[in-house]
């Protein structure tokens, strides 16, 4: 009741439109006047005094930059009263004030990790004062490579998160899982959050990962929100966890130009081992099919893939005057995939602002990246299928031509690659506008204004083809537009008396998002040379089925505050609270009360342990509560259309013989449910972060238990007379259990004084997940697909077992008539779907990864590892094309299809564990090898302050057991909107990529 | 300038900012948008559900594959698998989460609460507005008809008469007398004229018949049914009501009842009334069992069969028994009607495979073709397409050839339909005789849908059928022989007219009920009310009586399942 009461309070605060009179400003904000250059000599050294060789010095005032020679010595022109910038890989910046012709720097490792700022929701903490649970990747530790991103950007290097990289298509889908999944639904995607802007997952009608269109040339950090301590400031949307991009920024006094280019190739990483033509003919013999041999030898996987090229170029400029920086960049991304019609060009451009007055009480600043996205798409699903199963003795083309019809009656997708196109343009902006003005000492008012626009057109399209009476030509047109914007205002109050420390904060949000389809779908086209898409007049058909509109628009209001404290800087408390109202919930409950608390105690800061090896050490602990609204909209209000829809209506006087006579009918769509409620996530972590040998050695352990309950279903009603099959509602007792443990640990190497150095680090988590008090015997999905399998299901979920089990017959071997035998897993004699049984998990037991990076002089050498384990796969492109059965029809396989030679042709391919496989996999996912060269050494001295050259080899192996193209995946198609997991159904097969890049800084 | 602009931004921010969060609806109107009129608005969707009730993945399915009449093996080791459900059915394997029992009570129970939603909108309405209580009378009578669905497959009935409360479940006599009731309020008052698109007086005449023919079974679904004397004599009261009523009359061709025109044939009695305008104006009830190497029309290239359910050898056995040393073909006009005139001279196929059989053929125009109806043995002749995918053309019209395989091969040889047919050594894709029962229809372009051929659910013959059965159960030999030879010799537009029998028992009443009505979703039920549904046939062995009815899905128990001893599983699951 007080907590209703003090955002009643707040609300009124922030509603009643408290404005702030009396705001002047300073406009003599620039210095102006010259004073005298000279010449400033001096020497870096590390903390030890070992002099450091080939750090940059640059005056701020000037931009001039010069690099220390082998005994650590510079000489550069400045004044005094200027500033020094001294930077080496590896240590800390440092400022250092002009105060004479003589200084001696000092750098510090750049390893004292608790020093690092943390971006949390709604402001930045020192990490030493931070309670939560949160992992911060700063850009040089990014994964490198093509990267189109930011959840490639993160794979691996954050323990706990699993990012899986769901295919090969550039900029691809990928499974950005923090914690475990916390529901059952689709939309494990964490709530994404770029420089205090909260984007909306919604859609944007580009088939490929929304996230593509940030440049991750732009990104300076991300930090990601893992407990509920650090999520709950988020509320209704940190269930999945936060993830807080922070773009670059300019700094004041140095103009710096960065350029960087890249070129790249890929290919197809790993090739499915289906039979050569000379293999093919003699198998079909063998297995008693009949060979059909169209006398060539052609390798199909070769006919569908090609060597990829791709290029990268970026233009940044950051500089700014002591009250003013900016940053601009802009960039072109072109991206070949190694499936022919498959490209990903991203333009981008971002301006970031930043301009203080009033003596640094008033700041302002802007945020602003304008992108467009062009993405064209090959059909992926068929052309990947008929790559592994066309008959290799076919040629691929005749007279020049694709070979119009291979055997068994199949079209040749060489021909529909003529075909068909899927062309999908985005335009999107995403601006933010945030002034704040400190009103009195230690309280600052904050504005957020915010808008995300996104435009998309999206063209699928069949040509005619005339040679085929049946392809006549068909068009999809899907226009979507989504509009995201945010207001925000809120105070934070510092307080600084003696030991006690404090930050007080209370803020409202409100968020609107918008989000519009519209499609028409068309039929029957003239082959007359112009494309279906710019001929929409021609065609003979428009059809209903793929024509229609949707439009949605959801509100969100917050309300929100947090208390932090900290005493003597070794006693630490964060308390937050968010009220996060929505409309997309009933009357019955709008809003919804997302509270933590959380406690941090600096032990290494106790005199007790002045002798001990750690220079620091932390044990934080967490509960906290966050939750879940990636539900459909509108559920909790009934609806009835009016309908002449094919089931709606019939015909009801004779000699009606057109649609428009039909009546309409009045149909109900959907049950009403104003009682739902969010799901909720209950988590509850404990961590240590420590820090020893002078910084060398960093780590940090947590544990966590994550309990989700309120779980949100469409199910069926209770009573089955109603007018639709389910409706939504808030299951009761039912709880997802996710409980880990993470660790992440880093060396660095003593550099000082020595031309090489390394570190090395990693992390794991091991994660436990399981659904509780499900009162479904089993929640099927992960529909089957192709003849024979409608109705199968591969992933279940049941209680006690996790989201991600498969669930399925296992099977034992082939009887001795030749069919399959499985196991009667309830011994009634019988093989039916109640033998059925959690026979596996997609979702790893382990997540790990690892790296090593080597220095040695001028050279640099990362390599980053990741891998899971614990894990199946389910091999559905096997179950689908490598059957015995397809061999006999001469359709190609792998040796898959012969390892039963007692199994006759026409054996079913069931949904079973025989397609189950590991999915183990361990990965070099890259390896980049760099070169810094000295610009003094190529009379660029002065001109030129950097110049870096590298290589990056993207996915160099992997180490796995499974036979298809690539273990991490992730294809599965969901039924009842239950999400899917592991299922490989023709995934765009991954890449191998070589990357040449250059990059130069003025 | 600055400043000013800054404060105006927060006073514009903070005015914005405050909502009271109540959802905005864009995209649909939730109270309808005016455009349907009430009494064809409320009517509409309850009729409008029924061809996606009874389409062949659902409720057709469901009564034809656990009969003997039918039986859909895993063709070729993949088509038709399904995750077993055929299966399942035809052996009487049946789980709870079978996808075809779970599918069919789907679409029956909501379409059941689509004649609640009529019922619900007409009844303030028809006190003084006629039209509004006619059309309440056909939703009641509607609502009745789809429950004595429910209880002939599950055991059990939903009353509920308002939208907001829980419906009750009724079994057994309970069920029976409720449905009863409910076709009695309105068999008096309800249209005689509006059929055989809509719930009519003489479909409910014959859907209470058919109440009482099957009220043994349904009050004692598990035991040997006890057929009562009043239960017959209501059902001879019924069908004597339509008989007398003069208002039908058996169709000279058999097949007339399932082609493209049958909405006026007068032997229809209650049909789904399809115009070839919608989607769901379906054809699968004719191209579920026909081979997928099949071209049925050549106007539309994407028309083809799905190699589907075949009939089981004992079913065909059943035709031999009858007719002896007789082909069925030569002994009974429904059981073949020949169609493509094939020369005697190309009939031979020996030593001729589609690799060398390019000039046997014969030429049709497209508007003449028509395949063979019936029960289709050995090969087909059809249409053929050359390796880009368009048919032969001949002068004036398309080569019709001998069709070849080209599912499973490569046309390197016939499709050649066989008596054997199982779940393994006879599972290819021509395995089994097929049944060409229902048109091709000449509206529907891909074969599936906006088809114009109504679909059959009740029609004159089976009311003798039901006639002379309750006659014979009640001792009336003769009067049950004379119905049932009535049907028989009605059939007089083509050879061989079927002969009338000269005797007639159970036996015999339950044998000429599966030649009249074969794959018209009416077996089932026959096997349970005449004993045979445990009997063995072709992948069937099962014997559990309890099997007699289908389990209650899977997800309508676990959706009940917060509310105990509500929905209870029926025995034997």
């Amino acid at each position: 009741m007080r907590k209703q009461t003090l955002f009643v309070l707040a609300a009124w605060l922030s509603c009643a439109g408290v404005t702030h009179a009396g705001i002047s400003f300073d406009k003599n904000n620039l210095r102006v006047g010259s004073v005298v250059q000279q010449t400033v000599r001096g020497v870096v050294v590390a903390a030890d005094g070992t002099p450091i060789a080939g750090a940059t010095v640059r005056s701020q005032a000037t931009a001039r930059a010069t690099t220390t020679d082998e005994r650590g010595e510079f000489s550069l022109q400045a004044s005094t009263g200027d500033t020094l910038l001294v930077s080496y890989i590896g240590y800390a910046e440092q400022q250092i004030p002009v105060t004479g012709t003589n200084l001696r720097i000092t750098l510090d490792d750049a390893s004292n990790a608790l020093d690092e700022i943390v971006v949390v929701g709604y402001g930045n903490q020192r990490r030493a004062d931070v309670t939560g649970s949160i992992s911060s990747v700063n850009s040089e530790d990014f994964n490198r490579g093509i990267v189109t991103n930011p959840g490639q950007l993160l794979q691996g290097k954050v323990a706990g998160l699993n990012v899986s990289i769901d295919s090969g298509e550039p900029g691809a889908t990928q499974d950005v899982i923090i914690r475990g999944v916390g529901s059952l639904r689709s939309g494990t995607t964490p709530l994404y959050v770029v420089d205090g802007f909260a984007l909306d997952n919604t859609a944007t009608g580009v088939a490929s990962n929304p996230l593509n269109f940030i440049n991750p040339n732009d990104i300076e950090k991300i930090d990601v929100l893992k407990d509920a301590s650090a999520a709950a400031i988020y509320g209704a949307r940190a269930a999945n966890g936060v993830v807080v991009i922070t773009t670059k920024k300019g700094r004041s006094g140095i103009t710096q130009v960065n350029v960087s280019g890249s070129t790249s190739i890929s290919s197809l990483a790993r090739k499915m081992d289906v039979f050569s033509a000379d293999e093919f003919r003699s198998q079909v013999a063998a297995v008693g099919g009949t060979l059909r041999d169209g006398g060539a030898s052609t390798d199909w996987q070769d006919e569908f893939t090609r060597n990829a090229f791709s290029n990268n170029i970026n233009l940044s400029v950051n500089g700014g005057s002591d009250r003013f920086s900016y940053f601009g960049s802009a960039g072109v991304d072109d991206q070949e995939g190694i499936l022919n019609n498959s490209n990903l060009r991203r333009y981008s451009a971002r301006l970031n602002l930043t301009q203080n007055a009033w003596n640094d009480r008033f700041k302002v600043s802007l945020n602003l990246a304008g992108v467009r996205t062009e993405n064209q798409r090959p059909l992926i699903t068929t052309i990947v299928s008929d790559m592994v199963r066309s008959n290799p003795t076919f040629p691929a083309y005749t007279d020049g031509q694709p070979t119009p019809v291979l055997s068994g009656d199949q079209f040749n997708s060489l021909v529909r690659e003529q075909l068909y196109s899927d062309n999908a343009n985005n335009n999107r902006i995403l601006a933010n506008f945030t002034p704040s003005v400190e009103i009195i000492k230690g309280l600052t008012y904050k504005l957020n204004l915010g808008v995300d626009y996104s435009t998309t057109d999206r063209d699928v399209q069949n040509l005619p083809f005339a040679a085929r009476e049946d392809e006549i030509g068909s068009l999809n047109l899907n226009y979507t537009d989504n509009t995201n914007t945010l207001v925000e205002n809120y105070l934070t109050y510092e307080l600084n008396q003696g030991n006690h420390q404090a930050t007080l904060l209370a803020g409202h949000t409100y968020q609107e998002t918008f989000y519009k389809l519209r499609t028409w779908a068309y039929e029957g086209f003239p082959s007359n040379g112009i494309e279906p898409r710019y001929q929409t007049e021609a065609a003979t058909r428009m059809l209903t089925s793929g024509t229609g509109t949707e439009a949605v628009k959801n509100e969100l209001q917050s309300f929100f505050g947090r208390i932090n404290y900290g005493y003597a800087d070794k006693y630490l408390l964060t308390a937050t609270m968010r009220a996060d109202g929505s409309s997309k919930f009933g009357g019955n409950n709008k809003y919804g009360y997302f509270p933590s608390v959380s406690a941090g105690w600096n032990i290494g800061k106790e005199d007790f342990m002045q002798n001990s090896p750690f220079d620091e050490l932390k044990i934080r602990a967490s509960w906290g509560r966050t939750g879940n609204q990636e539900i459909p909209s509108k559920i909790t209000q009934a609806s009835y259309i009016d309908s002449r829809a094919d089931d709606d209506t019939y015909p009801l006087h004779e000699g009606v013989s057109s649609l428009e006579d039909y009546p309409y009918g009045i149909v109900y769509t959907r049950l009403a449910n104003p009682d739902i409620q969010w799901e909720v996530s209950t988590q509850t972590d404990i961590g240590v972060d420590f820090s020893m040998f002078n910084h060398r050695l960093t780590g940090t352990v947590d544990y966590f238990s994550k309990v989700s309950g309120n779980v949100l279903l469409e199910v069926v009603p209770a009573d089955p007379i109603q007018p639709t099959t389910t409706y939504w509602t808030n299951i009761p007792g039912m709880e997802i259990k996710n409980q880990g443990v993470e660790a992440a640990l880093e060396y660095t190497s003593d550099r000082s004084a020595r031309a090489f150095g390394y570190n090395v680090g990693g992390n794991i988590s091991f994660i436990k997940n399981k659904v509780v008090n499900s009162p479904y015997a089993v929640l099927t999905t992960g529909a089957a697909q192709g003849a024979g399998q409608t109705g199968s299901t591969i992933n279940g979920y049941i209680n006690g077992s996790p989201i991600g089990a498969f669930y399925m017959r296992e099977f034992i071997g082939i009887d001795e008539a030749g069919f399959s035998r499985f196991r009667d897993v309830n011994g009634d004699g019988q093989i039916l779907d109640n033998d059925r049984a959690v026979v596996g998990s997609a979702l790893p037991d382990v997540v790990y990864a690892f790296h090593l990076n080597f220095f040695y002089r001028n050279f640099d050498l990362g390599l980053n590892f990741n891998g899971v384990a614990g894990n199946q796969i389910y091999n559905h492109t096997a179950m689908s094309n490598f059957t015995k059965g397809n061999l006999a029809m001469s359709f190609n396989t792998t040796d898959k299809a012969m390892e039963y030679p007692a199994e006759v042709t026409n054996n079913t391919n069931e949904v079973s564990t025989r397609y189950l496989e590991n999915g183990d996999f361990l990965r070099l996912n890259n390896a980049t090898l760099g070169y810094n060269l000295n610009p003094a050494a190529i009379g660029l001295a002065g001109k030129v302050q950097q110049i870096r050259l590298g290589v990056t080899g993207q996915n160099l192996f992997v180490v796995t057991d499974y036979s298809g193209f690539d273990p991490e995946l992730n294809t599965g198609i969901a039924t009842g909107g239950i999400q899917t997991f592991g299922i490989d159904y023709f995934t765009y097969p991954k890449v191998r990529t070589f990357v040449f890049s250059v990059n130069v800084s003025f | 300038m600055k400043n000013k602009i800054t404060i105006a931004l927060l006073t514009l921010s903070l005015s914005w900012s405050c909502t009271d969060l109540e959802e905005q609806v864009l995209d649909e109107s939730l109270t309808g948008s005016g455009q349907a009129e009430i009494i064809s608005g409320a009517i509409a969707p309850a009729y409008g559900m029924l061809p996606s009730t009874f389409r062949h993945t659902r409720y057709f399915g469901l009564q034809l594959i656990p009969s003997d009449e039918a039986i859909l093996p895993a063709r070729g080791g993949d088509q038709w698998y399904d995750g077993g459900m055929y299966l399942d059915a035809h052996s009487h394997n049946m789980t709870p989460s079978n996808a075809l029992v779970r599918d069919s009570w789907n679409y029956l129970t909501r379409n059941i609460s689509r004649t609640l939603t009529a019922i619900e909108a007409l009844t303030p309405l028809a006190e003084t507005n006629a039209e509004a209580a006619a059309a309440l009378y056909e939703m009641k009578a509607l609502r009745a008809y789809l429950n004595m669905l429910m209880l002939d497959s599950w055991g059990l009935v939903f009353k509920k008469e308002s939208g907001a409360e829980t419906s009750e479940i009724l079994r057994g006599q309970d069920a029976i007398d409720y449905i009863d009731s409910e076709f009695l309020s309105v068999v008096d008052v309800i249209n005689t004229d509006r059929g055989p698109g809509r719930m009519t007086q003489a479909a409910v005449w014959g859907f209470l018949a058919k109440l009482h023919l099957n009220a043994a079974v349904y009050r004692d679904p598990y035991g040997t049914p006890d057929f009562t004397a009043e239960d017959m004599s209501r059902v001879i009261t019924y069908t004597d009501n339509i008989i007398n009523s003069g208002g039908f009359s058996l169709s000279p061709e058999y097949f007339d009842l399932f082609n493209d025109d049958n909405h006026d044939n007068p032997e229809l009695i209650f049909a789904l009334d399809l115009r070839g305008i919608l989607q769901n104006d379906h054809s699968r009830w004719a191209y579920w069992s026909m081979s997928g190497s099949l071209f049925p029309r050549p106007e539309f290239p994407n028309a083809d069969g799905t190699d589907g359910p075949a009939i089981t050898p004992e079913f065909y056995q059943t035709w031999v028994d009858a007719y002896g040393d007789t082909d069925p073909a030569d002994a009974d006009a429904r059981f073949y009607q020949k169609n493509v005139d094939v020369p005697e001279a190309l009939q031979d196929l020996t030593g001729f495979s589609p690799q060398n059989d390019q000039d046997r053929y014969i030429c049709v125009a497209a508007e003449n073709f028509e395949i063979d109806r019936g029960i289709i043995r050995g090969t087909p002749w059809g249409p053929r397409k050359d390796s880009d995918g368009n048919f032969y053309r001949c002068d004036g019209g398309y080569r019709i050839y001998a069709v070849g395989e080209r599912r499973e091969a490569n046309m390197e040889y016939y499709v050649n339909h066989t008596l054997d047919i199982d779940f393994t050594a006879n599972n290819g894709y021509a395995s089994g005789y097929r049944v060409s029962k229902y048109q091709f229809s000449h509206t529907s372009p891909d074969g599936n849908n906006a088809s114009s051929v109504d679909l059959v659910l009740l029609r004159y013959a089976e009311i003798y059928l039901m006639r002379a059965e309750a006659k014979l159960r009640l001792g009336d030999n003769a009067g049950a022989l004379a119905d049932v030879n009535a049907v028989r010799t009605s059939r007089t537009a083509r050879e061989p007219v079927p002969a009338a029998l000269n005797a007639i028992d159970l036996d015999i009443m339950y044998r000429e009920r599966g030649f009249e009505l074969y794959w018209e979703m009416a077996r089932r039920t026959d096997m349970i009310r005449f004993g045979h549904y445990e009997d063995t046939w072709t992948e069937k062995t099962d014997t559990d009586v309890h099997h007699r009815l289908f389990p209650i899905p899977q997800s309508a128990i676990d959706g009940a399942s917060n509310t105990p001893g509500y929905l209870v599983q029926n025995p034997g699951y």
